[in-house]
């Protein structure tokens, strides 16, 4: 055995002035009698009977003294040596979005959270470590691996809870590598479950603890909200948004639209345990503004019961159309409104003056550097090789995909497509079981859209999901509507829009008013910043150019705040809520329990002696 | 009859009552108890034969006319029975609520207003000897006569309880200066360092019929003080240091009692008539009840 502050022990110098205060005469109370005769009569009874009558006497002192040994021994901290295998590593994920603000557990889940991460910390054994990972929008390393407490705990009163979503995933890939090369190590997973998807996870090699937080899932939230030009009346705009109710309860509730603060409709909702709502607003916009949709709900996450969106007047965009003649697509973009639409079939066109270019199965001389819409077209410096498939089937699309709203592919037949691979900049929206059909993507600030067959050898145009799909892409590629979307941003996820500005730096305040100065590269006229955490309103200053963006949660993975006893992992692997947190094993607080029991008898018996 | 010490209705009670005196009375002054001496009450006691000088008038003439031979009749002599009191009257008896003192001096009182009415001699012997009560010792002494109760009580009034007694010589002395004996009653603590034995065998030896009645306060009976304690002597000044809490309570109780009954014992060997009372005990109940009970007065 070994003491962890061997210094402690010069305490045991207090001893003799226990014993000094012994040896000082008690003051007694004077008190007197008719006669001491029975006194007398008393005490050499009571002596005559009792054992141990010296001891007795001194029974204080020794009971002191023992009390005394037993805290400096405890003060010396002793550890058996041989308990001391190598130290395990503790890894503390704990969840930081916006679900961890319900107030179902006071004061909230977040709080209950690091209050529990403090009981692990206490819990740490002397020679463990741990690491403390905050896994919100943005998972990050807050304490690196160590021993001391106090670090560890100030590291986890420092995590402030955010309005973004959950990446757990990479929070557990992350801890997967922290504990690579630890024989002994363990995962504690303080979250409240309201994580997006888990599946890919293949935790078999990690010891994972998940400490459940909360208690109720009483919450109603918006998971979407968008704003657009009213396909009737395309003046006005139109404001679709969705509420689902994520408890067992059912709520009633207004929920306000407001443009600029200015109250623009109302509506009454009534929404049973589980349901969801579409609210559709029709508004007018004269100037560009910010539509705020709020629900006025009393439940436990205030998150999601407010969304903000700003919405740009669209401007109409001038377009050219590059082909030898496609009666379907060139009625197509007519129809789609906000464009003015050119049609050459001339090879030596320019493209300067226009917003979009449409390319129909013609080869340009030179690719232009609008925006742009490409069918049936490879051009090498984005797939590099590329083959053709006879009579592909289309598979699958991602509706929720702008470009693909409303439309399906459905009896949707294709003579032959381009077989190629994704560039790093676009998104494969529609495949064959081959290859991507339609892909889309930014490179270089500006949009860019490839349909990879020809459209006139398909059924596509004579399905109604051709011209839908031609509106949507019109509305896509409008660089105004584009900007627009590029404005509104998920909390946690990183801005970035082209902007125009010769300054060095940028400030952004954010919406509690907190200024950040940020580097700009005005050569690249790129513009990204990635501290989104909280929902609202961005103020983005360059010189004399002012902007703003919107943050919004806007994520039903974090709005369902029903608890779960379970994470459900890759292959049916399951992680149970654990319950128990493991003891440390040092034994001063058994000596200092023990030395508290002692007191407690010495106390017993100065009182019973007397009282 | 008006005084503080007992009320009227109890004195009356009190009067009803009749001592018992175990011995013959000894005292040489006529009285209306009855002794060995053969006198000229009412009362038949024996015959004897007639020898020259007698009283003509006791002569039984009409055994003569039976037997032809002089008798004379014998008659019991009626004398008063002598009844001392000892009073302890030293500090330790000042002590209690209420006043341990103050509750002997009714019982005296009472015992003597009964052996008043009874047409006995009362001495009141108070001790230890106190110059505050000097005066009254006089009064106290050889008090006789129903209408003395009262001047009685006055004196007992008015002393005052102080110093320090040694009980084995004020009883021993009390036993040699009596002149006239009879009963004794010693109302006392008996709370004395050195005893009570001595005292008690000398009054026994010296022929008394002798009643002991022991007075303790509640406070010593069932003390109310705990703590780390220096307790003081009033009497001697002596100090004793005791720890004393609740848990020890049961332990100091069963050692006075142990004490209270070793006085006990030592009296019912040696025939003496005992009562130890608590002062916060009824008085009626001790003088009507146990006290009758006890044979000293029926």
């Amino acid at each position: 055995m070994s003491f962890l502050s061997a210094s402690a022990l010069w305490f045991a110098l207090t001893i003799p002035v226990v014993i000094l205060f012994y040896l000082l005469k008690r003051r007694r109370k004077v008190h007197l009698v008719p006669s001491t005769v029975l006194w007398q009569r008393f005490l050499t009874d009571s002596q005559a009977n009792a054992p141990f009558q010296k001891l007795r006497r001194n029974l204080l002192l020794f009971l002191q003294i023992l009390v005394l040994l037993l805290a400096v021994f405890a003060l010396a901290r002793p550890f058996f040596s041989d308990q001391l295998t190598g130290g395990a590593l503790q890894v503390l994920v704990i969840d930081s979005s916006a679900s961890m603000q319900s107030t179902d557990v006071a004061p909230t889940r977040f709080a209950a959270a690091q209050t529990k991460a403090l009981e692990l910390v206490d819990a740490l054994r002397d020679s463990d470590q741990m690491v403390i990972v905050v896994a919100g929008a943005q998972t990050a390393v807050v304490q690196s691996p160590t021993s001391e407490k106090a670090v560890l705990r100030r590291a986890i009163r420092s995590i402030e809870v955010t309005d973004g979503p959950t990446e757990m995933m990479e929070a557990l890939e992350l801890s997967k590598n922290l504990v690579k090369d630890h024989p002994s190590s363990e995962v504690h997973l303080l979250t409240d479950g309201a994580v997006s998807d888990l599946g890919d996870l293949d935790q078999s090699e990690l010891a994972l603890s998940y400490h459940q937080v909360g208690e109720r899932g009483n919450n109603v939230g918006l998971v979407s909200m968008d704003v657009r030009p009213n396909p009737e009346d395309p003046t006005t705009r139109a404001i679709f948004s969705n509420v689902v109710n994520f408890s067992t309860n059912s709520f009633r509730f207004v929920a306000q639209l407001k443009l600029d603060d200015r109250m623009v409709d109302s509506r009454v909702v009534s929404l049973e345990g589980g349901g969801s709502r579409s609210l559709a607003f029709i508004a007018s916009q004269r100037t560009n503004g910010v539509f705020s949709l709020l629900l006025d709900v009393d439940d436990d996450l205030g998150v999601d019961n407010e969304v903000r969106v700003i919405s740009l007047l669209p401007q109409p965009a001038k377009g050219l159309l590059y082909s030898s003649g496609n009666r379907f697509l060139e009625k197509a973009l007519r129809s789609a409104g906000d464009l003015e639409l050119a049609v050459t079939d001339d090879i030596g066109f320019s493209s300067d003056e226009f917003d979009i270019v449409f390319l129909d199965n013609l080869q340009p001389l030179e690719w232009p550097e609008s925006n742009l819409m490409a069918i049936n077209l490879v051009h090498s410096n984005w797939f590099g090789t590329w083959e053709t498939v006879e009579a592909p089937t289309i598979v699958d699309w991602k509706s929720a995909h702008p470009l693909l709203r409303f439309v399906t592919f459905d009896d949707v037949e294709i003579a032959e497509s381009y077989n190629v691979r994704s560039p790093f900049w676009g998104e494969s929206l529609v495949e064959s079981a081959q290859s991507p059909l339609v892909i889309a993507g930014e490179q270089g600030g500006q949009r860019r859209l490839w349909i990879g067959f020809d459209t006139i050898r398909s059924t596509w145009p004579l399905r109604v999901s051709f011209p839908m799909f031609m509106a949507n892409a019109v509305q896509w590629l409008n660089p105004s509507l584009a900007k627009s979307e590029e404005l509104n941003v998920q909390t946690g996820k990183p801005i970035q829009v082209v902007i125009e500005s010769a300054e060095e730096s940028l400030s952004v305040v954010g919406p509690d008013g907190a200024e950040e100065e940020i580097e700009y590269q005005s050569e690249s006229r790129n513009f990204v910043y990635g501290n989104t955490l909280r929902r609202g309103l961005y103020q983005v200053r360059a010189g004399s150019e002012a902007f703003q963006f919107a943050a919004n949660l806007l994520n039903a993975a974090e709005s369902d705040t029903s608890p779960r006893a379970q994470l459900s992992l890759d292959g049916g692997q399951q992680v149970e809520a654990t319950l128990g947190a493991r003891a440390d094993l040092e034994i001063w607080r058994w000596i200092a329990m023990v030395a508290l029991v002692v007191l407690m008898v010495e106390w017993w018996y100065f009182h019973r002696r007397t009282v | 009859m008006e005084n503080s010490l007992l009320d009227s209705g109890l004195l009356r009670r009190l009067e009803q009552l009749q001592m018992v005196a175990r011995r013959v009375a000894k005292s040489s002054l006529r009285g209306e108890r009855r002794s060995r001496a053969r006198g000229h009450s009412v009362e038949f006691a024996d015959f004897r034969n007639y020898v020259s000088g007698d009283d003509l008038r006791y002569l039984d003439w009409s055994l003569y006319g039976r037997l032809d031979r002089l008798f004379i009749r014998l008659y019991e002599e009626e004398r008063e029975l002598p009844v001392t009191l000892f009073l302890d009257s030293s500090e330790s008896m000042a002590f209690g609520t209420p006043s341990k003192f103050d509750f002997a001096r009714q019982i005296t009182a009472a015992v003597a207003h009964v052996a008043l009415s009874g047409f006995d001699r009362v001495s009141v012997r108070s001790f230890p000897m106190l110059e505050a009560n000097r005066v009254r010792y006089a009064a106290l002494r050889s008090v006789r006569g129903r209408q003395s109760s009262l001047g009685l009580f006055e004196q007992l009034t008015h002393l005052v309880p102080g110093a320090s007694a040694d009980l084995n010589e004020e009883l021993r002395r009390g036993a040699i200066e009596t002149r006239q004996v009879g009963l004794a009653v010693v109302v006392s603590d008996f709370l004395d360092e050195s005893g009570y034995e001595d005292g008690l065998k000398a009054l026994l030896s010296r022929g008394f019929q002798v009643m002991v009645v022991q007075v303790l306060s509640p406070e010593e009976l069932n003390p109310s003080v705990f703590g780390d304690l220096k307790f003081v002597d009033a009497e001697t000044g002596a100090a004793r240091e005791v720890t004393f809490g609740k848990f020890r309570l049961s332990r100091y109780q069963a050692s006075t009692a142990a004490y209270i009954q070793q006085l006990a014992d030592f009296c019912r060997a040696r025939g003496v008539g005992f009562w130890s009372v608590s002062s916060d005990c009824s008085i009626e109940d001790l003088l009507l009840k146990q006290m009758k009970e006890g044979d000293l007065w029926r």
